[in-house]
């Protein structure tokens, strides 16, 4: 298998004392879904962040697709970020735009920016994003509005966005975390299904370990900035969750980062 | 106890997440003294505002014993507003041909003004917002330079658009396009800077560049605000038109000016009454786009 990403001894503080990832060394190889679990604020979305260069972190080194992040400029980014799909808790689609627009948005670093600034977009990637809707099951939902939308709705037109990217590795920060049961699963069953069909590798945070035992490879546990655990999901004991899951400062809890 | 003042309490806010708890004991007393002194605070801002009010009430010194004789001067006055008992459907006539032309223009002013204010507000509110665009002091200064153009009313701009471009309208219309464009200035730089941050995130992590950040996850989300803002500064920019005219700046103030100090009552009266009307009709049509896109 090959690595997609490789991290090795990864730091990071937002301030000068209190660091938020500490000493973080993990990989992730081509068709892996790997799971890393943890409290609010132990670092999981940092470590997301850093992975696709939206944080810088600072220390240790993250390789993602065996280029070092921090060493690329801000368009060697760019051209990282194309190859990168990402998930979010909130979804984060563009409300006040159609349904064929916010996945059209994975496309965007595809065309040319004078061409997007007027939605002239190639017919094929215009194709390729509806083709990609009615793979998560929303064939003619183009013309909707966002807003409009469910939850769950918008949650799949976001991995409709990170599949018309056709990202080799997605990242999904919490993306099942605003759902109810059912559309957790749902949501779920179609990442899994994307990282098949495309051999891509997957890595999200999440804190449902039962969701993460049912459709992950493996399951990483994230404490305060530091792994605890690394190991297959059929191999994970309930003492290595209750190790991570353990609320014992409640300073943990307040702020999500 | 919960204060919604500026700052948190101090027991939140400066411990780090990884310290451990200091004891219970003085974790309470702290607490305490916390919740005193935010009483104290509370009954100080309290004292103070009443203060405040007894202060300007006081200071006016109202005086009400002419107020028996102002209102029967006044309403002897005002009765000449309304054209009451008259057929003198000539004078109608040439009133309305007379008046026709200054409402024309009150209404073109207005427009004109919020056209013009509009178009050179939004390239100046991505300078004054403070989102990464442009730098931190750059866009200070442009705030800056919008507040304390903000503070001057728009009779001193009038004034000076009259001595600089002559009397009429064109003087109104480029003093209220400068008061919107200042105003709309600010108000668009706050809009831009209200966007929910997580489509901007979105776009950037599909590796969009800075100009497709804006042109995906921001306007979408600020153009309906700048357009109803634009709107609701054109039921305001109708007013201003005809308080710019009083200073000799064309429309329908100029008119009342003129009216009032020719001792001609019943014009005025119909002056202030096209005014009512127009103003309404804009406030109604204007309040309607708005709804259909809000």
């Amino acid at each position: 298998m090959t690595e997609v990403i490789a991290i090795e001894n990864l730091t990071h503080s937002y301030q000068a004392k209190t660091p938020v990832l500490d000493g973080v060394t993990l990989s992730v190889a081509r068709g892996e879904i790997v799971a890393v679990i943890g409290l609010s604020g132990a670092g999981k979305s940092t470590l997301l962040r850093c992975v696709n260069g939206l944080v810088k972190p600072t220390g240790g080194t993250c390789r993602v697709f065996d280029t070092d992040v921090a060493a690329l400029s801000e368009s060697g980014k760019r051209l990282l970020r194309r190859r990168i799909g990402m998930i979010f808790q909130e979804f984060n689609l563009v409300d006040r735009s159609s349904v064929l627009t916010n996945v059209l948005i994975g496309r965007l670093a595809y065309v040319p920016t004078l061409a997007s600034c007027f939605h002239r977009f190639p017919a094929q990637d215009v194709a390729l994003a509806s083709a990609c809707l009615a793979q998560v099951g929303l064939a003619g939902y183009e013309k909707r509005w966002a807003r409009a939308l469910s939850g769950g709705q918008k949650q799949r037109v976001a991995i409709a966005r990170a599949m018309a990217q056709e990202a080799q590795l997605i990242l999904a920060d919490e993306a099942t975390a605003n759902l109810d049961a059912r559309t957790k699963t749902k949501i779920m069953e179609i990442i899994q299904d994307v990282a098949r069909q495309r051999q891509a590798a997957v890595l999200l945070s999440m804190h449902d370990i039962e969701l993460a035992r049912t459709y992950c490879t493996r399951i990483v546990g994230l404490r305060q900035g530091r792994i605890t655990f690394d190991s297959p999901a059929s191999e994970v004991s309930e003492a290595d969750v209750d190790e991570v899951l353990r609320r014992n400062s409640a300073g943990e809890q307040d702020d999500e980062t | 106890m919960k204060f919604y003042g500026a700052t948190p309490p101090a027991s939140k806010m400066m411990r780090p997440d990884n310290m451990p708890r200091t004891e219970p004991v003085t974790g309470n007393m702290q607490e305490r003294m916390q919740s005193v002194r935010q009483n104290a605070g509370a009954w100080f801002s309290t004292v103070l505002t009443g203060a405040i009010a007894v202060w300007a009430f006081h200071g006016l010194q109202f005086n009400f014993s002419h107020l028996s004789t102002g209102i029967a001067r006044q309403s002897s006055q005002l009765v000449h507003l309304f054209p009451l008992n008259r057929g003198d459907w000539f004078y109608d006539l040439a009133l309305m041909r007379t008046l026709w032309d200054p409402l024309q223009a009150t209404m073109q002013m207005a427009i004109v003004g919020t056209v013009v204010g509009a178009l050179l507000a939004f390239p100046v509110s991505f300078a004054a917002a403070r989102t990464g665009y442009f730098p931190r002091p750059i866009s200070n200064l442009v705030k800056t330079l919008l507040n304390v153009a903000r503070a001057v009313p728009t009779l001193v701009y009038a004034l000076v658009a009259v001595s600089l471009v002559g009397l009429g309208s064109p003087a109104g219309a480029s003093a209220i396009a400068f008061v919107t464009f200042i105003s709309l200035g600010k108000l668009y730089a706050e809009g831009l800077e209200s966007v929910a941050p997580g489509p901007i995130e979105a776009v950037r992590a599909a590796g969009g560049n800075s100009v497709q950040v804006f042109i995906f996850a921001m306007l979408p989300q600020v153009l309906p605000l700048y357009l109803s803002t634009m709107l609701y500064s054109l039921e305001y920019n109708i007013k201003d038109s005809f308080i710019v005219g009083i200073v000799g700046a064309g429309g329908l103030g100029f008119s009342l000016q003129n009216a009032i100090n020719l001792y001609k009552w019943q014009d005025a009266g119909v002056i202030i009454f096209f005014l009512v009307v127009l103003v309404n009709l804009v406030d109604y049509i204007s309040y309607r786009v708005r709804k259909s896109f809000s």
